[in-house]
């Protein structure tokens, strides 16, 4: 088995005496999708962005590529090649489809040395990375205020898409989706994953989660409850790890 | 709705305080006796350089999503170190340089470089202490104040250094070059806004601070940066005062930050932050120029100016609301 992409052990969090996290431990391979689920307030949310660089740990320590890992900020994440879509969605509203895809990341030419912001190069960009996805939108020049929740969340998928990197962490990507989007959103999952880019996917609803992953890891009250193969569960068999009827680990149910 | 109509209409949105700054001139022009003159509206450009420049500063701070009440102290600060050092009369020390061209860049840094610190004092306090910028700057809106009171005595310099004063009184195509600085402060820092990352980059933060971070925008980096923009432009506006006074007074450019605050939300910025352009902002100023030009020219007491000044601010906000419904619909 090749080595794993990223590797958590013995993450923690706390804030003052509350436990978040109290020691995670769990893997992520090239190339694969894992489904990260588990109840509210289990500590989904914060392992997320423990991985992303918005919180550090209070204890353990990551490995990303056989490496020592800990980033201190999202850029430093990004640097490292691991994309985020968050919950709330990460968008700048008052400006347009195209500066919000760009954002951080401009392309820019050199005019008297000083960097401009090359529209015309990032426009084109966008417009290829969308039609490829299949999402229309009417101007690109629109102002994203202007536009629908699921347009504003198409074009945050399409960002992680196009963007890529080397891990890709999704926390509830799908809340404002319809369901013909929903599934090309799932698509594009797989998609991004058979470019060997690890994905981490948390979701609430069961449905997707055997739709899309390969491991189904849960997390119960700050620790992991469960972390067995998609084709080795059952949603039933899910529910009760998440709800705590079955020990850690469980395999099979019933 | 096609699209040109579109265009048409949007174009109008986005420049609406130009349409309105036509329109106020026009109107003007056929209504007042002697208004439409070259000389007047030369005088109208150069009446509006402080405020303009002061104008800049506070802009970028406000469409960062944050705020700079102390941009006046901070010219008058800036205007009183230029004062002291180079009058000659009243507090002024008359320190003379030779050659005598260097006073200017020595009195210009001077004035760029204590507008520059009290911003950088003010960005790292409302980034770093995470303190709310309303209030960190209104502090300084006091203290800097006091500090001029300080330094002064409560008396004033006057007759500054003729090398310096040369930029208020030489005239390029009927124009001081003190309004020239402050066009070419309006076109560079337009650029900057419109056209650099660093400009876009402030303009998202204004928008979404969390989402900018996210995306690994260095946030706290181009706050401080844009707070001491701000200042360091709020000192040029103080080095113009001196020159367009001769001198400093202890109350020199009081009331200035309010109409500061009228231009840059008349010139379409939202002080939610996140939108307004800078070329919106000087045709703020420039109208609140042109309506002070028409009082005078109208004989009607000064005091009206305010009242008006007032009235329009309001109409600004109004205007601001009654756009973005109308924008809902073009989308």
């Amino acid at each position: 088995m090749s080595e794993p992409l990223l590797v958590l052990d013995n993450v923690t969090k706390n804030y003052g005496a509350i436990e978040a996290l109290k020691g995670i431990s769990f893997s992520i391979g090239r190339g694969e999708v894992v489904a990260l689920l588990g109840d509210n307030g289990a500590g989904k949310s914060t392992l997320v962005k423990i991985i992303a660089g918005g919180l550090e740990p209070t204890s353990g320590r990551m490995l990303f590529e056989g490496k020592e890992f800990l980033a201190r900020s999202p850029a430093e994440a990004k640097a490292a090649g691991i994309e985020t879509v968050y919950q709330d969605l990460s968008l700048c509203t008052n400006v347009d489809v195209v500066a919000n895809f760009f954002m951080g990341r401009e392309i820019t030419k050199k005019v008297l040395g000083v960097p401009v912001l090359d529209e015309r190069a990032m426009e084109a960009v966008v417009s290829k990375a969308l039609a490829n996805a299949g999402t229309r939108i009417p101007s690109l020049r629109t102002n994203v205020e202007h536009l629908s929740g699921g347009q504003r969340q198409a074009i945050e998928l399409n960002r992680f898409v196009h963007w890529g990197g080397k891990l890709v962490l999704l926390d509830e990507p799908f809340a404002a989706l319809g369901v013909e989007q929903t599934r090309r959103g799932l698509d594009m999952i797989r998609q991004v994953a058979n470019q060997g880019i690890g994905v981490v996917i948390i979701t609430h609803i069961m449905q997707q989660a055997f739709q899309v992953a390969d491991r189904i890891v849960v997390i119960r009250q700050g620790v992991v409850a469960g972390d067995v193969a998609r084709n080795k569960t059952s949603p039933d068999a899910v529910i009760n790890m998440i709800t705590g009827e079955t020990l850690a680990g469980a395999g099979p149910a019933g | 709705m096609n699209p040109s109509t579109r265009h048409v209409l949007e174009f109008i949105l986005d420049n609406l305080v130009w349409f309105m700054l036509v329109f106020v001139l026009v109107v003007f022009s056929l209504f007042i006796p002697n208004y439409f003159q070259l000389g007047i509206f030369a005088n109208i450009i150069e009446a509006s350089s402080v405020l303009g420049v002061m104008s800049i500063g506070l802009a970028l701070v406000i469409i960062a999503g944050h705020m700079d009440l102390s941009v006046e102290s901070v010219a008058a600060l800036s205007a009183m170190a230029v004062g002291i050092l180079f009058c000659s009369s009243g507090i002024g020390l008359g320190i003379q340089l030779h050659p005598e061209w260097l006073m200017v860049p020595v009195s210009l840094l001077l004035a760029l470089a204590v507008g520059g610190l009290i911003g950088a004092f003010n960005g790292f306090l409302v980034v770093k202490v995470k303190m709310s910028a309303f209030i960190i700057t209104l502090a300084s809106y006091i203290w800097v104040r006091g500090l001029v009171l300080v330094i002064s005595g409560g008396r004033s310099a006057q007759d500054l250094a003729p090398a310096i004063r040369w930029f208020g009184i030489q005239r390029l195509i009927g124009l001081p070059l003190t309004a020239w600085i402050a066009i070419a402060c309006f076109v560079v820092f337009s650029l900057i806004m419109a056209k650099t990352p660093f400009g876009r980059h402030l303009v998202m933060i204004g928008g979404n601070e969390t989402a900018t971070f996210r995306a690994g925008i260095r946030v706290n980096r181009n706050l401080i940066i844009a707070f001491v923009l701000a200042g360091a432009i709020a000192g040029l506006a103080g080095w113009l005062l001196a020159i367009r006074t001769s001198g400093a007074t202890a109350n020199l450019g009081v009331g200035l930050l309010f109409n500061a605050f009228a231009a840059v939300v008349i010139g379409g910025v939202s002080l939610k932050g996140g939108v307004g352009t800078l070329p919106g902002v000087y045709a703020g100023v420039l109208l609140l120029s042109a309506i002070n030009t028409a009082i005078n020219l109208m004989g009607l007491p000064a005091n009206f100016t305010q009242v008006i000044h007032g009235l329009l601010v309001l109409a600004a906000v109004l205007l601001d609301a009654f756009k973005q419904t109308i924008r809902q619909r073009l989308a």
